[in-house]
């Protein structure tokens, strides 16, 4: 037993207390009590505390789920589908064809029991993801034990729950070593993402579905959907059908019913997607279906802000998007806004004269009409950095600022009083092959940034994987491992990261082998050659997994 | 449809799954351009992709996804190079140490992990060659029993002097018959440097004892090794040096793999013996300069005029060997490369295009529909000289079709 009930502490004398605490010391601990030593605790993200000490338990044959006691009832079968998925991961790797009835039965856990304290399973932004995680459970030493309040809570357990798990090469069951282990856990930040561009290359559903998952196994619950831009305008939009005669060919397409599928797909995994529409520049491909909304056949940035049509077009999309997308944020985008084709383009141009505004007026009044059309549809809106830069005390008061050209952003942001979510290139954007894992582990987003009220206004952050040179071929491996960098800067809390991000490398090695055994492409951590960069190596030479 | 097996049916739901198209309109599938008459089989027997686990462990999960990938393209063999230098990652029951060399303990195939492969294989219409290399090539066997190193300074080749080794290779044959059922078993034999055995003085005794110099106890241990595997029933494979030292002393039903060059083919025929044809300068896909176009172009019965010659080349083999893929870029290496080797192995000579120029847009389409079907295929396209072939990250935004 790992913990003593009260009757027998009240028989022991001082002397017997001392010992049984430095017994209980021995046991359970210290380096598990802080989890920043690593040895030995392989999870990650690395959790808010855990504890563990030396023994081994195994998974049985038919190890079930329970929900006794739970009030949730899992309608829709998320839990049960997380669960399913749970025994397909741990079990992936090799043939589990041992016979546990063979084991030590007091040592082989039947199942998990599952209590969930909420009875919805709406997934939005700041839901409770805390769980809780016994192994074994006290009550039950042959189950173990999940608690939380949300059944997307649960899922975070069920993911770290797998990383506790391991094939035993000579039982040939799964087991788990070092419990009993007491896991309390949450997120640091609600808004933890990982941006993709399905504009620059279209990348087919299987692929997005990969990523989706490769999401999950880091805790990350934001997949950014960067859906348009310039090169190629990929979805169906019912209130403007050709708008997708932008897309770069008839089958590099998504309908709506692909972009619900990949909704709900994300939303069992307990990742909400963030709609971007990236207005008034980045918006070329919107002309390809309907001309005018270029300013002219031969100046076709931004889109045209002195055409009415724009705007019905705005309103037409993030109508359709709300019925697809319902994440509380839209995105819409803001940056790079290059106006010059507006002055070039004479009918425009008299435009701009009529409404007495410049070019950078006449930007403000884009971003805060498309502002204004979202709110109308329900939306908070999240804005790149420039639209704060330029006009911040313009944008509607609860515009999320979406930091992105570099550090120091976001302190000005949140001494405005607006929310921030940090992507700052320099650190966090993974087509930068150059920034290696180790840049993307220390990217602090609270950096200078002291106060706790100003601190709260930091919702999180987000690894960019911007498509220019990202296709099916290559995604996963860009991504990965440098996103689960950034994946454990965003989820462990402060006091508990790392403070040089070497000491980090054999957990990281590891989990990076674990995305690997699931059929995840994260490329090596290593990259030691100039040629080699690091955000896309391949492995140098032959040698483990865990070594490169 | 109709089939003579069940395998061919597999072939013909592979190819009626490409006469399919989602229709953006109705959403539904479609079939276009009906009606279809097509005949079809292939045009050699075996058409393989090697796979090395040694030089990097591939993880179940990805040796499955690249079965998969295999089924689109109408690959039927799977050669496992299962172990070689840098480590011994399966478990042989009957010798329980070897797998001491897999680099750690996870990076290791358990039999039931071996069966399942072959299993998954099997359901897809594809055999898996199962390779053991010998003599060369196999230090890691020495980490679990070091007496089958020449000595602890001279870790390879396998000590031909050692009873023990020939015992060991017995041991794993006899295990490897219960899991790998094709015909075939592949012994390696190849880039084979014997200095150990002269370096090393009871190696060195026992060579003089046997009135042997290097080359014929090389010869003697490939022969030995033969026997063994007949005994278990298997018909041989060996690399082409075996060949090329003695290939009059190989069992005559010996297959010769030809890997060092072109020109090979033609002497293994013109000696009677089978061929597998996977000259290194157009089908090794580690050779990252090596392009799709030289893939398509590489036609194994070349020179090979004599109908009666051509039937021993019973087909050809790509070879993705491990040491710089792992699970972050082995189906990047591959494909597309390795399917213009699959279609110079399944489609008659005659209808082959004649310059590989003119099957772009196809090869293209068909990368994109692995694409499709979560296979990283890499773009054709490799524009600059520091973008390698092999391993081309896309150069810019496009649609997948032009890349």
């Amino acid at each position: 037993m790992w913990v003593l009930g009260v009757t027998e502490r009240r028989v022991m004398g001082a002397f017997w207390v001392l010992n049984l605490v430095l017994f209980l010391v021995q046991v359970v601990g210290i380096k598990g009590a802080h989890g920043i030593g690593e040895h030995g605790v392989r999870i990650w993200p690395m959790p808010l505390s855990v504890s563990h000490s030396h023994k081994s338990l195994y998974v049985g044959k038919d190890f079930k789920i329970m929900s006794q006691g739970s009030k949730y009832k899992d309608a829709s079968g998320i839990l049960k589908d997380g669960f399913s998925r749970f025994l397909a991961v741990v079990k992936g790797a090799h043939v589990v064809d041992g016979d546990t009835s063979k084991l030590d039965q007091s040592r082989v856990l039947q199942g998990l029991n599952v209590f969930i304290s909420s009875t919805k399973d709406e997934l939005q932004y700041g839901i409770d993801e805390s769980y809780k995680l016994l192994v074994p459970s006290p009550d039950k030493p042959t189950y173990a034990h999940l608690e939380a309040q949300t059944v997307y809570g649960a899922l975070h357990g069920l993911q770290t729950l797998s990383q506790l798990c391991q094939f035993n090469f000579s039982s040939r069951v799964i087991e788990i070593l070092m419990t009993p282990w007491i896991i309390n856990d949450q997120p640091r930040f609600s808004f933890r993402g990982l941006l993709i561009d399905t504009s620059r290359h279209y990348q087919p559903l299987p692929i997005i579905k990969n990523v989706i998952d490769s999401m999950a196994y880091a805790k990350l619950n934001v997949l950014h959907w960067h859906i348009v831009d310039t090169q190629s305008f990929p979805l169906e939009i019912p209130s403007y059908p050709k708008l997708w005669d932008g897309a770069y060919s008839t089958s590099e397409r998504y309908t709506m019913a692909d972009a619900a599928e990949i909704v709900s797909y994300a939303q069992k995994r307990g990742i909400n997607v963030l709609a971007e529409l990236d207005v008034p520049g980045h918006a070329l491909s919107w002309g390809k279906g309907y001309p005018s909304l270029w300013p002219s056949k031969d100046c076709q940035e931004p889109l045209d802000v002195s055409n009415e049509f724009t705007f019905k077009v705005i309103d037409g999309i993030l109508s359709d998007f709300s019925k697809v997308f319902k994440y509380k944020f839209v995105h819409l985008g803001g940056d790079e806004v290059n106006t010059s084709c507006w002055t070039l383009t004479p009918h425009v141009s008299k435009w701009l004269k009529e409404h007495s505004m410049n070019e950078s007026q006449a930007y403000q009044y884009f971003v805060l009409q498309a502002q204004k059309i979202a709110l109308l549809h329900g939306y908070e809106i999240v804005n790149w950095e420039e639209t704060f830069n330029n006009f911040g005390n313009k944008l509607s008061p609860k515009t999320v600022v979406h930091n992105w050209l570099g550090g120091g952003v976001a302190q000005r942001v949140v001494a405005a009083g607006l929310r921030c979510i940090v992507s700052n290139q320099d650190k966090w954007y993974l087509d930068h092959l150059d920034t290696t894992w180790e840049q993307f582990y220390m990217n602090e987003p609270l950096t200078n940034i002291t106060k706790s009220e100003q601190q709260k206004l930091v919702i999180g952050g987000e690894v960019c994987m911007w498509g220019e040179t990202v296709d099916a071929s290559d995604i996963q491996q860009t991504i990965w491992p440098r996103a689960a960098a950034a994946a454990e800067r965003l989820w462990t809390p402060y006091d508990k990261l790392a403070k040089e991000a070497k000491q980090v490398t054999g957990r990281l090695a590891h989990f990076r082998c674990l995305l690997n055994q699931r059929g995840i492409a994260a490329a090596p951590l290593a990259a030691d050659t100039p040629l080699t960069q690091p955000g896309r190596s391949a492995p140098l030479e032959p040698g483990s997994c865990y070594l490169q | 449809m109709q089939a003579q097996t069940v395998y061919g049916a597999l072939h013909g739901l592979q190819t009626l799954s490409q006469l399919c198209q989602f229709n953006f309109s109705s959403r539904v599938i479609e079939i276009l351009m009906t009606p279809w008459i097509i005949n079809d089989q292939p045009r050699f027997s075996f058409r393989g992709l090697l796979i090395d686990t040694s030089r990097h462990y591939q993880p179940l999960p990805i040796i499955k996804n690249v079965i998969d990938s295999m089924a689109y393209a109408k690959l039927n063999v799977l050669h496992w190079h299962i172990v070689d230098t840098q480590s011994f990652p399966l478990e042989i029951p009957s010798y329980p140490k070897l797998w001491d060399g897999a680099y750690s303990t996870s990076e290791r195939y358990t039999m039931a992990d071996a069966a399942e492969i072959v299993s998954y294989a099997q359901k897809r219409g594809i055999n898996v060659l199962a390779e053991l290399d010998v003599p060369g090539h196999a230090l890691s066997w020495g980490k679990g029993y070091p007496s089958l190193w020449p000595s602890k300074d001279c870790q390879e080749p396998l000590d031909v002097s050692n009873e023990f080794t020939f015992k060991v290779i017995d041991g794993i044959l006899s295990d490897f018959s219960k899991v790998f059922k094709y015909k075939f078993v592949h012994l390696g034999g190849d880039e084979v440097n014997t200095s150990c055995w002269t370096l090393t003085p009871h190696v060195s005794k026992w060579l003089k004892e046997h009135s042997m110099n290097e080359s014929q106890a090389y010869q003697y241990f490939v022969l030995q090794a033969q026997k063994i595997a007949l005994l278990h029933g298997y018909e041989i494979v060996n690399w082409e040096e075996t060949f090329n030292n003695f290939g009059n002393k190989l069992s005559p039903k010996t297959v010769v793999h030809n890997w060092l060059g072109g020109g090979v083919a033609q002497r293994v025929v013109a000696a009677g013996l089978r061929c597998i044809v996977s000259n290194q300068d157009k089908w090794y896909l580690d050779h990252l300069d090596t392009t799709w176009e030289q893939f398509y172009m590489n036609e194994p019965l070349t020179n090979i005029t004599k109908s009666e010659q051509q039937k021993l080349v019973i087909g050809g083999e790509v070879c993705m060997w491990g040491e710089t893929v792992d699970a972050s870029d082995i189906q990047q290496t591959i494909w597309p490369r390795a399917a213009a080797a699959a279609e110079r192995l399944w489609t008659p000579y005659d209808k082959l295009a004649k310059e590989a120029k003119q099957v772009t847009g196809r090869l293209a389409h068909f990368r994109c529909l692995l694409n499709q079907r979560g296979i990283a295929a890499a773009p054709l396209a490799a524009d600059t000289p520091l973008t390698q072939p092999g391993r081309s990250a896309p150069l810019e935004p496009g649609s997948c079709y032009l890349q």
